[in-house]
C-alpha cells in the first residue's frame, strides 16, 4: 500500500480543511522563526555591548582596583605586559580612569575621564565604530573628545561644543583644561551613558600628571572565538602572576552573564507555549478527518489494514502537512527575519533608554538569521504536530471493523 | 565656637553662641555664652584679610600653597592662590552656599555643584562642603561644658556640641578643648553619626596676630588616615577693615 500517495490524497480531499491548518502551521513557524532570530539578535547585540564595546573577554587590575578605583593603584609595568599577552596570541590595550567635574557653559556633572591607548583599543573593542554623532578620536587632536549618549545631554552639549573639565592631579594639583565635544557614543552602557569622557591615554596621563609608564586596566579580548574562556583567563593568569586580578567577563559581570545564558531557554519556553496553541489546532483538525472517515477506516480494517499501517497512515498525512507548512512558514519567517536583520525593529518609543543590568539595549532590535534560529521552530513543529496526532491515530487504530462500517 | 574655615580666613563674623540653646542652669549658660564668645571673639571681625599657606601631605605627595583671602559677613568669601605659579591666580568665592572657582589656564568660572561638595577641596583634607557648611554650624548645634579642670598638664575646659534634632550637618558630635586661662582653643575632635572620632583639628603656635595672641597654625588630621594632614599657618591678619562688596562678584574672581 503506498501510504504517502494515499496521504496525500486524503490531505488534498478536504483541501479547505488542510489549507486553514497548515496555514495555521505555517504562521506559527513563520513568527517563531522571527521571534527567535529577534532573541538571538538581541542576546548577541546586549553581548556585543557588554564584551566587544567595553569589557572585552578579559581584563586586568591591580588587586583591589575594582572595590576602590583609586588612581595610584596601577598596573606598573602595563606596556611590557600587554606586549607578552599579545605574543602569546591575543590582542590587548590599556586604559586609565580618573574622576573630575566637567562643566559646560550650562551645566556641570561628574564624570569618568577614560583615557585609551589609540593604536591598540580598536584592535580589541568595536567601540571606535559605536559612534552617534562625529567622529571617533585621533591622536592629533588631543583636545578632542567622545562622551556619553546622556553625559551629553546632561551638558546640553552638542558636537564642537566646549567643555571644561576640573580635578586634581595625581601629585594634588588642580587639573583644568578645556577639551571639545569630537564625538557622542551610541548607548553602550549605564556607567559608560552618563558619565564617561573618553580621551587619549597620553592626554589623560598629562592632564592628571600620571606617571609615563603604567595603566588602570588592561583589556584583552580573543583572538580565536573557539578558545573557551575559562582557558584563555588561566592562560593569562600563568601568565600574570598573583599580584595582579585577572578576571574574564562573565565573572565581571556575573548578573548579565546569567542573563545571556538562560535568554536561549526564555525562547526555547515561548515556542513552547505558541506551539501548544498550534498543536491543538492540529490535534482538532485530524480528529475531525479521522472521524468523518471512520466508515472508511472502517472498510480498510475489514479488507485487511493492520492497526500499525492505519497509525502511518494518519501521520502521513500529518507529516505531508506539517512538511508544507514549514516550506511556507520558512520562506515567510526567513524572508522577515531578514527584514528584520537588516532594517531592524524601531523599539525607540517603548524601549528608548531601556538597560539591564547596566547594560544598554539597543532601542532598534535587529533580527539575527542563524541555522539554529530556523530549524528550532521547524524541529519543534514537527516534534508538536507528531504528539498532537498520537490520540486521533491511535482511536482510529484500535476501532473494531464491525462498529466502524456501520458508523455514520 | 571654632570653625577651622573661620579661623584660616577669618571669614566670618561670628554670633554662634546667641543661638545656642542652653541647660536650664542661668549662670552656667552665661558662663558657657561668655566663653565660647570669647573663643569667637578671636577671630571674630566685620571683615578680614589674611594671607595664609597651606601644606598639604598625603600618602601620595605633599604640597604647599599659599594664598591670600577676603571676607566680609558671614557670606562672602573670596581667596586666591599666590603660589605656585602653576596654580596662581585661582581664585574661590563663596558667596551664600554658592561656591565659584575661577580657574587662569582656561579662563572659566566653574559652580561647583551638589555633587562636587564632598570633593577634597584643592586637593586637602576639607570638602568643599566644609566651607560652605561651617557658617552655618551655629545654628546647627547644642553646647554644654563636659570637663573642666587639669588635663595633660594644662588647665583646660572641654566643651561639648550635639547637633540640633532636625541639623542637616554629616557629623554626629564635635568636642572642643580651650585652654581655661587664656581661652585659646586646642583641639577640636569630629566624630561621624556612628561616634566614632573622623578628624582632629589641633591649634598651635601662638602668637601676636592682629593685636592679640591667637593660634596660627591649625592642622587637619584624618583619622582614618594619622600619616596625612593638612597644615594652615598663618602669615598675616587684618580684620575690621573697608573692603567693597564688588570684591565678592563673579566678575572681580577674575582679575589680578
Amino acid at each position: 500500500m503506498n501510504f504517502a500517495k494515499l496521504a496525500a490524497r486524503n490531505v488534498y480531499r478536504n483541501s479547505r480543511r488542510s489549507v486553514v491548518t497548515i496555514a495555521a502551521m505555517a504562521f506559527a513557524c513563520a513568527m517563531m522563526i522571527v521571534f527567535s532570530a529577534l532573541m538571538e539578535g538581541v542576546i548577541a547585540g546586549s553581548e556585543r555591548n557588554v564584551v566587544a564595546m567595553n569589557t572585552g573577554d578579559i581584563q586586568i587590575h591591580q588587586q583591589d582596583y575594582r572595590d576602590d578605583p583609586d588612581i595610584y593603584k596601577m598596573i606598573t609595568s602595563s606596556a611590557e605586559l600587554s606586549n607578552a599577552i599579545r605574543q602569546i596570541g591575543f590582542v590587548a590595550s590599556e586604559r586609565l580612569f580618573a574622576f573630575g567635574l566637567m562643566a559646560s557653559d550650562n551645566s556641570s556633572s561628574g564624570v569618568q575621564l577614560r583615557g585609551v591607548d589609540l593604536s591598540y583599543e580598536s584592535t580589541v573593542t568595536e567601540i571606535h565604530q559605536h559612534i552617534m554623532q562625529g567622529t571617533w578620536l585621533e591622536q592629533t587632536d588631543p583636545h578632542g573628545v567622545v562622551i556619553g549618549k546622556k553625559l551629553a545631554r546632561l551638558l546640553d552639549v552638542s558636537l564642537g561644543d566646549e567643555l571644561i573639565f576640573v580635578g586634581q592631579t595625581a601629585d594634588g594639583y588642580m587639573a583644568n583644561d578645556s577639551f571639545n565635544v569630537r564625538g557622542i557614543l551610541k548607548s553602550v552602557a549605564a556607567g559608560i551613558d552618563n558619565s564617561a569622557v573618553l580621551m587619549s591615554n597620553s592626554m589623560l596621563r598629562e592632564l592628571i600628571s600620571l606617571p609615563e609608564q603604567g595603566a588602570h586596566q588592561i583589556v584583552i579580548m580573543r583572538v580565536d572565538k573557539k578558545q573557551a574562556l575559562s582557558q584563555a583567563s588561566e592562560l593569562i593568569k600563568s601568565l600574570v602572576g598573583q599580584d595582579l586580578e585577572v578576571m574574564n567577563w562573565r565573572q565581571l559581570m556575573p548578573v548579565i552573564s546569567r542573563f545571556l545564558e538562560t535568554a536561549h531557554v526564555q525562547t526555547l519556553i515561548m515556542l513552547l507555549f505558541t506551539y501548544i496553541a498550534v498543536a491543538s489546532i492540529v490535534l482538532n483538525a485530524m480528529l475531525m478527518s479521522v472521524f468523518e472517515r471512520i466508515h472508511e477506516f472502517g472498510i480498510m480494517k475489514a479488507i485487511g489494514v493492520r492497526p500499525l499501517q492505519i497509525v502511518s497512515l494518519v501521520y502521513a498525512e500529518t507529516i505531508i502537512q506539517t512538511l508544507l507548512a514549514s516550506i511556507v512558514g520558512l520562506f515567510l519567517g526567513t524572508a522577515l527575519a531578514w527584514y528584520l536583520q537588516l532594517y531592524g525593529l524601531d523599539m525607540t518609543s517603548l524601549a528608548d533608554g531601556m538597560s539591564f543590568a547596566g547594560v544598554a539595549l539597543d532601542p532598534i532590535w535587529y533580527a539575527e538569521l542563524s541555522i539554529n534560529s530556523v530549524l528550532t521552530p521547524i524541529a519543534f513543529l514537527f516534534v508538536m504536530s507528531a504528539i498532537a496526532v498520537i490520540y486521533p491515530a491511535t482511536k482510529v487504530a484500535r476501532l473494531s471493523p464491525l462498529e466502524a462500517i456501520h458508523h455514520q | 565656637m571654632i570653625r577651622f574655615a573661620i579661623i584660616l580666613f577669618s571669614f566670618f563674623a561670628l554670633s554662634a553662641t546667641t543661638s545656642f540653646s542652653f541647660a536650664e542652669d542661668t549662670e552656667s549658660i552665661d558662663r558657657v555664652k561668655v566663653l565660647l564668645n570669647q573663643v569667637d571673639d578671636l577671630w571674630r571681625g566685620e571683615s578680614s584679610y589674611a594671607v595664609t599657606s597651606m601644606q598639604v601631605k598625603t600618602e601620595h605627595y605633599t604640597r604647599t600653597m599659599r594664598m591670600e583671602g577676603w571676607s566680609k559677613g558671614k557670606e562672602k568669601t573670596l581667596f586666591k592662590i599666590i603660589e605656585p605659579l602653576r596654580e596662581k591666580g585661582t581664585a574661590t568665592l563663596k558667596s551664600g552656599n554658592h561656591i565659584y572657582t575661577y580657574l587662569p589656564k582656561t579662563d572659566r568660572t566653574i559652580k561647583l555643584t551638589s555633587g562636587m561638595m564632598m570633593g577634597a577641596w584643592m586637593g586637602s583634607h576639607l570638602t568643599n562642603d566644609d566651607l560652605v557648611k561651617e557658617a552655618r554650624l551655629e545654628e546647627d548645634y547644642d553646647a554644654s561644658i563636659t570637663f573642666e579642670g587639669e588635663r595633660d598638664g594644662h588647665n583646660i575646659i572641654e566643651f561639648t556640641l550635639i547637633p540640633k534634632f532636625d541639623a542637616a550637618v554629616v557629623w554626629g558630635k564635635l568636642t572642643l578643648i580651650i585652654l581655661a586661662d587664656s581661652h585659646i582653643p586646642v583641639v577640636e575632635y569630629y566624630f561621624d553619626e556612628d561616634m566614632i572620632l573622623a578628624r582632629t583639628i589641633s591649634f598651635s603656635d601662638i602668637k601676636p596676630l592682629a593685636g592679640r595672641d591667637r593660634p596660627t597654625v591649625l592642622r587637619v588630621v584624618p583619622a582614618d588616615k594619622p600619616d596625612e594632614y593638612t597644615e594652615f599657618v598663618y602669615e598675616q591678619l587684618e580684620l575690621n577693615i573697608t573692603v567693597s562688596d564688588i570684591l565678592f562678584s563673579l566678575s572681580s574672581l577674575k582679575k589680578r
